[in-house]
């Protein structure tokens, strides 16, 4: 009963994106290749910012590898340093390096605290994880609504409105299966990060469930880099930083 | 009117902040991205602790038995951690310095500085790494407890997430990546020297133990298999296991078995006796994230070869009848050889052999960022007894994190936690990274 109304919920909101004008997996993953190519190195720095304007800042190392293979180890702060984290597929780790071994998180929790989640730092592709459910074209953006693929997944649905030259997101709205509204990202500033990787360089999020916080994630650096997948294991974690 | 409205809805709409308007100049300044070949950083503590002294307890009276009506004993406690490193190709030094510092008005101050590791790798390919030095190896799964980390000092099940000192060793990280159900193998051979200057304290001198632990990432199972031989302890084999059931659901286990392994106990009259047998020793546990952010950890422990209700009586009964010597005679004998057996095992954290830890907390209730409250207790489920502790953890200051934390023994005489030195225990930990 309860998956035919969340069924019933879905089609009525997929009213609106009836016509399939493009193919939307193919476009989406458009998207993800031009947000990254399929495996890179990046600097970038998160700041999450409390209503008072009080700000903490993280800048983390992330490599990634094909479609489900992450890892970030951060750089600043002091407190933070060393601290590694480690996506396959849907498992996720966090190794602190004064506390030793690995041990298991998962995508809704947040090694930093604020807006962003553990799932939000280590992003796979939106294709790798969501369904196209529908694309509809409206002014010069397109709107994609994805489902994802399992119940591992941080957020059921995705409402994306991307940029339609560009084939960029804008904004990404996370919803629940019941299309309740976790938190908003908006993607601005697009910038030329050189080989090829044109991208917005700051998404910013924010979240009725923290109203007044924002957090910030700032792109710095992003470059095309192919590692071992040997680099991706639980025993390589505490030496991530010696890729850099 | 109409014309009103509309000036004032054009001046609400300029008011409000646009996107562009209010977007943020964010800067970054590239300096802080540029690896460098060496490192430094560091750590500083201040924790004064208040204990509240139960002066009817077995462990007051072996300790203080020469102050009997102590009521609370303050004392200030002090940590710095460095920690540099230099890198150059392949090759890589470590070190991390601790120092400790006390002061109690009973034993006055104390300093003890130990390099918590100090160690050299080379990594010629990202699959290969090599390690010789003073290592911790941090074996298993377990959150309070890891009875497979064979190669490792025994954490403090009150506080596991402190730094840990290592051991002198010769280790690698071999790593193997595969399609399929099995992602990963990883394999990592220990040689563990015990001689006059090396490891002297880990067990029976000139022996060079090996050890061993083979890692699978198996259908998203991590599963290890472990073990350690050579002479200095007892052989011992072991596996763990960690898995999520589902996304905000884990499960782990540890498992060991170790041959011969000796004790010693009491009879009622205070003789002790040598008694040796294998050991098996388990933990099972679960870690739960609800959609409100309260995460729950909760371990069952059990040690075949710790000691049992009697073991435990016989030794409190011992302390007891010597603190009274002490008192009548001033003989401090009796005290003197119940302090040799608490040394020997009878005063280790869990020396008996079923407890239950379970562990709540809350990320940032009330929308307070960065504040974590915890309530932990671990039971001992063979005499009832318990150690409830509460906390209080701020990190909103870049850096800087503040804990306060109070423990409260629940438990009548004879059990572990009613015969521990302090009824309370009350702390303020202070420490800044830099």
């Amino acid at each position: 009963m309860k998956k035919t109304i969340y069924l019933v919920f879905a089609l009525i909101i997929m009213l609106p994106f009836s016509a399939f004008a493009v193919d939307g997996t193919k476009l989406l993953q458009e998207i993800d290749r031009n947000l990254s190519p399929e495996s890179y190195e990046s600097y970038r720095k998160l700041i999450n910012i409390e209503p008072d304007g009080k700000k903490k800042e993280f800048t983390l190392f992330t490599v990634k590898k094909g479609l489900d293979k992450v890892a970030s180890v951060f750089l600043a702060p002091a407190s933070e340093k060393g601290r590694s984290t480690l996506r396959l597929g849907d498992n996720m780790w966090l190794h602190i390096p004064n506390v030793g071994k690995p041990i298991r998180i998962t995508s809704l929790q947040s090694v930093v605290g604020g807006v962003f989640n553990n799932a939000d730092i280590l992003q796979l592709d939106y294709a790798a994880e969501y369904d196209v459910l529908a694309v509809k074209e409206e002014g010069g953006e397109y709107l994609l609504l994805l489902k994802a693929k399992s119940k591992s997944v941080a957020y059921d649905q995705l409402k994306i409105r991307a940029d339609k030259a560009k084939r960029l997101p804008a904004k990404i709205e996370c919803l629940t299966e019941t299309g309740m509204l976790i938190k908003t990202l908006y993607f601005k500033n697009v910038k030329d990060f050189g080989g090829g990787i044109v991208r917005p360089a700051v998404i910013e999020t924010d979240s009725p469930l923290y109203k007044g916080y924002k957090s910030v994630m700032i792109m710095v650096q992003i470059k095309k880099r192919m590692l071992k997948d040997e680099v991706f294991s639980l025993t390589f974690m505490p030496n991530l930083e010696s890729l850099r | 009117m109409k014309r009103f409205g509309l000036i004032f809805l054009a001046l609400l709409v300029s008011a409000m902040p646009s996107a562009t308007k209010a977007e943020e100049n964010y800067t970054f300044d590239l300096s802080e991205i540029e690896k460098k070949p060496y490192h430094f950083s560091g750590y500083i503590e201040a924790k004064p602790v208040l204990y509240g002294l139960n002066s009817n307890s077995a462990f007051y009276q072996l300790r203080f038995f020469d102050d009997p009506n102590r009521q609370a004993l303050p004392e200030a406690n002090g940590r710095v951690r460095l920690e540099g490193s230099y890198e150059k190709s392949i090759f890589r030094v470590f070190a991390r310095l601790n120092t400790d510092l006390q002061y109690n008005d009973y034993a006055h101050g104390s300093e003890q500085t130990t390099f918590y590791e100090a160690h050299a790798s080379a990594k010629p390919m990202p699959a290969v790494t090599i390690d010789v030095g003073k290592k911790t190896l941090k074996w298993g799964k377990g959150y309070a407890w890891n009875p497979v980390a064979f190669a490792d000092r025994p954490k403090d099940p009150d506080d596991p997430e402190q730094a840990m000192e290592g051991y002198i060793v010769a280790t690698a990280d071999l790593i193997r990546s595969f399609d399929g159900p099995l992602t990963i193998v990883s394999f990592s051979p220990v040689l563990f020297p015990v001689y006059d200057h090396i490891n002297s304290n880990f067990g029976q001198n000139n022996k060079l133990n090996t050890a061993g632990r083979l890692y699978f990432l198996f259908y998203d199972t991590d599963i290890d298999v472990m073990f350690m031989t050579g002479g200095s302890r007892p052989d011992r084999y072991g596996f763990d296991f960690s898995r999520n059931i589902t996304t905000n659901l884990e499960i782990h286990g540890e498992y060991a078995w170790i041959q011969n392994t000796q004790k010693t106990v009491l009879d009622a009259t205070g003789a002790a006796k040598a008694v040796e047998g294998q050991a098996h020793t388990f933990l099972i546990g679960l870690r739960y994230l609800t959609s409100f952010d309260l995460t729950a950890i909760t371990e069952f422990y059990h040690n075949s070869a710790g000691f049992d209700r009697d073991d435990m009586q016989n030794f409190y009964s011992l302390v007891s009848r010597s603190f009274d010597a002490y008192q009548t005679t001033g003989d401090q004998t009796g005290l003197e050889r119940a302090a040799q057996l608490a040394d020997s095992g009878y005063a280790r954290p869990n020396a008996m052999r079923n407890y239950l830890y379970i562990r709540l907390s809350q990320k940032e209730p009330f929308d307070i960022l960065y504040f974590t409250p915890a309530l932990t207790c671990m039971i001992n489920t063979d005499d009832s007894s318990a150690n409830v502790m509460p906390e209080f953890l701020y990190t909103g200051v870049t850096n800087l994190e503040l804990r306060f934390r109070a423990g409260v023994m629940i438990g009548g005489q004879n059990t572990e936690f009613g015969e521990k030195q302090n009824d309370y225990r009350i702390e303020l930990r202070a420490g800044y990274y830099f």
